[in-house]
Parts: C-alpha cells; structure tokens; sequence
C-alpha cells in the first residue's frame, strides 16, 4: 500500500520557485484547498524524511504543488524530472472553510500557494474575491505573478500587491491593505511567516472578522503520529499537531504569544 | 518464492506471528497507520509512552532532521491512562496483531500506579517499561542508568500486572549488559534495545540549539550500527529474548539484528518516512528468507558467524 505519485512536469516560475505537475488521482480527488501532501524524493535516508507540501490545485488527476527551494529537501525536489515517482501520501488535514461571500485572502511569499487554490474555488462559487499578496520584492517572480494575474482576471478575483522594496503595487507590509479591505470582509483567509500571521489574526479580530490561518511546522510523519509539528493553544494550554488539527486553524485557537 | 517462509516467533510467551513490530513513539494508537499499511500484518504494535496523567510534552521545535536520522525532543505527549484505555484501546484490541503497551512514569510508585490502572484492560498482550524517564525521586537521572532502579521498576510493573513485562533499555550508558542482567533477574520476560541515543543540533548563524529541549533523541539509520552491537552484547549475556530496533529501514536490516541475537525487531523512524514500512520491512525479511534459503526466521536469530 505505498503510495505514489507520478511527476508529469516541473516548470522554474520565478526565482526558486517550481510549479510541479503530479499524476495522483486518488489524492486530486479527495484535495481541497489548504490540505497538504507528504512529498519524499529519496528512497534512501538522506534526506530521511518527507516533506509537507500545501495543495496549490487540483485538475482532473493532477496534484498541482507550487513551492519555493528553502533547503535539502526542495533542492532535490527541483531536480526530479517527468516520469519519475514519488513517495506521496495525502491529502492530510483539514482545509480553508469556503463557506462564505467576500473573503479576504492575506498571502505572504509562498504562502500564496494554497490560498490561490482557495481563492479560484471560492470564486467560481460565485464568492467576491479579494487577495492581498505580499511578497519581499517582485523582482525574479514575473513569471509567476503574470500567471497570478492572468487567472485573477479570467476567474474575476481582485489581486493586489505590496512589496518591502516597492517593486511592485503599494510599498510596505501587506497588512497595510487590512484595515480598509476588511471593512467588506465576512472572512479572513491567511497563510504566510508567522510574525504576518499574527498581525493579520490581530488585525482580523479587532475588526469582527472570522480568520483562518494556515500554519507551517517542520513535521515528519504527516499522520498524527511523530507529535512533532505541534504549535502551542489558547484556551487551556497545550499543543495542537499542524498536521490532525491543522494546517489550517482559526485564529483564536493559537497562542500567538507563545509561538 | 517457493515454499513460503515461516515467520512466527515467540518473545518470551508471546507468539507474534512475524519478527516485526512497529517501535513506540512512532506509530502513535495505531489507528493513524491504517490508512498505509494492513495492521493485521504486523507482529504487533507498540503504543505511544503512555503515563497515568495526560501530559502536553515539550514546546517546539520538538524535531529537526540530521544526516541520516532525525533527533526529536517531543517530551512523552500522550493522552494519559484513562482516554488510551476508553478511545485508544479498543481499536487495537480488534487488530490480529499483538499489542504492547510502554509505559512512561517519574517514580517506582508511578510505575506500580499506571500498571494496576491497566491491569485486566482487554486487548493488552505485554508491557514494555521506558526506562530512559527521569526518576524524580533518584535526582532526575534516568532510571535506565543504574541497575538497581531498573531491577526496582521491573518489579513494580511485575507486581501489579498479570501481563509479560518488557523492558527498553537506553544506550545512552557505558555498558548496556549489568543493567540488562538486572532486568531479567527481576523478572523482565524480554528486552527492546535500544532507545534513541542522546544528542544535539545547532544553528550555527543564530547561534542556537535547533530544539527547544536542547537535547534531543537521535534515531534512523545513523543509529543502527550502535543497536546492533547493542543487541549483540545484550544477547549473547542474558537467558531472555532482545527485541532490536534502531535504524531499520529494510527487511535486510531486520535479518541483520536477528542475526546480532535479536527474536524480534521494532520498526521506528521508517514510518515517518514511508507510513507503510512495518509491513513493508515484514514482507522484505520474508523475502530476504526466501532468497537465503532460510525456511524459518528463527534460523536467523543469533546465527551470526565471528
């Protein structure tokens, strides 16, 4: 009962950033935006683990998985060619709840990656839209945000920009943008570093705004069991698996103070 | 594959029905693993360190990766005595696989407490006792440590079960043998070696320890050469089985400890990396036995030529 997925292309979108094709039906089925995938490349042990991957889309069979090179593991994810399979087993956790009229997606870097394939979901739902993506600098990313907003266009999602350098949209920290767009938000849909996603959760929950976030943690097993993933809670205390109870959390259940 | 390879082994007085088990700690309650693997071919299972009280474990990062292992400082996190016995037990207790239960206690009376609480719980084959836990009462050195704290808990444990008593015995001391002969003199009916070897990992461009425990338990294939001498010595010193575990990845590695004096082995780490690998390392041992000629796995068991 190994479980595969067969790579059907990798294309370079930007700087480090990969846009990898899999063929793996069962979990294209069962995916919805802000589950995860375990992705392993060796067969052997280094490196020894898999590594999680948020679902950036599904279409038809096909796994799709945008991911940016941080280390051991994306390094030799991004040489892997078509035709080659891959230990992948998922989709693990539990997603974005879609279930609302004009959410407000806050994406910071690659966290871009799952909340597009909730914002393509949720608009042709007929949702309105709006995400505010956040990145360094735009600079070695024009391929993908050509991308970006060629389907926000077509799929009538409003797409805005901030850069810390100002190469793109408005200067400055994405959550700038926060305060006007929520005031039409029923629902605040975020991923991105931790410190973004703390001042989003904040900024959500001064304005009334229910907020989901999805969270990231080194993990090793993916299926509840290594209890390594675990971030610290509210209330009560204690730790929730990033991997049973997330990746994806509502912004009151997290003790930003101790993460 | 002509004729099919016999896989049964007692431990002690349990009869598993192969070699394999899947380690504590990496295979959580069993039921996570269900999804990847048919738990009804594994030897058994053994569960997650289980204390009397719930307990939260060790803040984050509890992981980080090393070459060719992984160290983790989890911190025994387990749902305690009483939701293992009412949510966790009764799906085991309907596998064909065999169940053990490890125990994680700070005291001798802690041990005793958490065996009685367990005592007629129905779906439990054996105890396996964690003696790498810090003995609050002894100074907080690990019990593991010293053979007279090992001869004391195995007894407790011994005195308020009815079941076979195992014990895990840690590497992390200079000789593994005076304590294991402590073990089985105070009535342990098999033990596992070895745990996690203590360790350490730093970044060093922050300048800071890479867990928030500092320390970790190193595990994977970079600890297997340690577990085979282990066992090898351990084995060839006591009258009782060894159960071997460290870095087994393949069914290749299994035949290895069998072959060191182990009569059965846990799978750990693997399952992170493949959540199908006890049943995988099962089915590769058996092949292993096929291709070598081997008509029983217990042919294997301390067969080692020196």
């Amino acid at each position: 009962m190994r479980k595969y997925a067969k790579v059907v292309s990798q294309e370079p979108v930007g700087a480090g950033v990969f846009l990898l094709r899999l063929e793996a039906p069962a979990v294209a089925a069962a995916t919805s935006p802000g589950t995860f995938v375990m992705l392993r490349v060796s067969g052997g042990p280094e490196p020894l683990l898999a590594r999680p991957f948020s679902v950036h889309g599904a279409e038809g069979d096909h796994l799709l998985i945008l991911y940016q090179v941080v280390g051991r593991g994306t390094e030799m994810l991004s040489r892997v060619e078509p035709g080659r399979e891959l230990a992948c087993w998922g989709p693990l956790g539990n997603g974005f709840n879609l279930d609302c009229q004009r959410p407000l997606l806050v994406a910071g870097g690659m966290g871009v990656a799952p909340l597009w394939f909730a914002a393509r979901a949720m608009a042709e739902r007929g949702a309105e839209v709006s995400v505010l993506f956040g990145l360094a600098g735009a600079g070695g990313y024009s391929e993908l945000l050509a991308v970006l907003q060629d389907q926000a266009e077509a799929g009538k999602i409003s797409l805005s920009f901030t850069t810390e350098d100002g190469s793109l949209g408005e200067k400055g920290l994405v959550t700038h943008l926060m305060p006007q767009a929520l005031e039409r938000a029923d629902r605040v849909l975020a991923c991105g570093p931790p410190a973004m996603l703390k001042a989003v959760a904040s900024l959500a929950a001064e304005a009334e705004v229910a907020c989901q976030v999805s969270l990231e943690a080194p993990m090793a097993c993916g299926v509840g069991a290594c209890l390594g993933c675990v971030v610290p809670a509210v209330p009560g205390g204690g730790y929730l698996r990033v991997c049973q109870e997330g990746p994806v959390l509502g912004a009151a259940r997290v003790d930003w103070e101790r993460l | 594959m002509g004729t099919k390879v016999k896989t049964a082994v007692k431990v002690g007085s349990l009869e598993l029905a192969n070699p394999v088990l899947a380690a504590s700690g990496t295979f959580g309650y069993g039921r996570e693993f269900a999804k990847y693997l048919d738990l009804n071919r594994l030897g058994g299972v053994v569960t997650k360190g289980l204390s009397l009280e719930p307990r939260d474990g060790n803040p984050p990062p509890r992981i980080v990766e090393t070459a060719a292992g992984m160290l983790n400082a989890i911190g025994l996190a387990n749902v305690g005595a009483e939701v293992f016995l009412e949510e966790k037990l009764p799906f085991l207790a309907a596998l064909d696989c065999k169940v053990v239960v490890n125990l994680y206690a700070e005291g001798i009376d802690q041990f005793a407490g958490l065996a009685e609480r367990l005592r007629g719980a129905e779906g439990i084959d054996a105890l396996e006792i964690n003696v790498s836990c810090p003995n609050v009462k002894g100074g907080g050195v690990a019990f593991g440590v010293d053979p007279i704290s090992v001869a004391a808990v195995t007894r407790a444990v011994r005195e308020n079960s009815d079941l076979p008593v195992w014990v895990k015995l840690t590497p992390n001391v200079t000789d593994p043998v005076p304590i294991a002969l402590a073990a089985q003199k105070a009535g342990a009916e098999a033990l596992s070696l070895i745990n996690t070897i203590m360790g350490m990992a730093i970044d060093a461009r922050r300048r800071t320890p890479r867990l928030a425990n500092v320390m970790g338990g190193l595990s994977g294939p970079a600890i297997k050469p340690v577990g085979l001498r282990m066992v090898h010595l351990v084995s060839r010193a006591v009258d009782i089985p060894v159960v071997g575990l460290g870095g087994i990845m393949t069914g290749e590695d299994a035949a290895e400890y069998l072959l060191a004096g182990a009569t059965a082995v846990q799978v750990g780490t693997a399952s992170f990396g493949d959540p199908s690998s006890c049943q995988r390392v099962a089915d590769e041992l058996a092949q292993f036995c096929a291709q070598e000629g081997v008509a029983d796995v217990n042919e294997l068991v301390g067969a080692l030529k020196t």
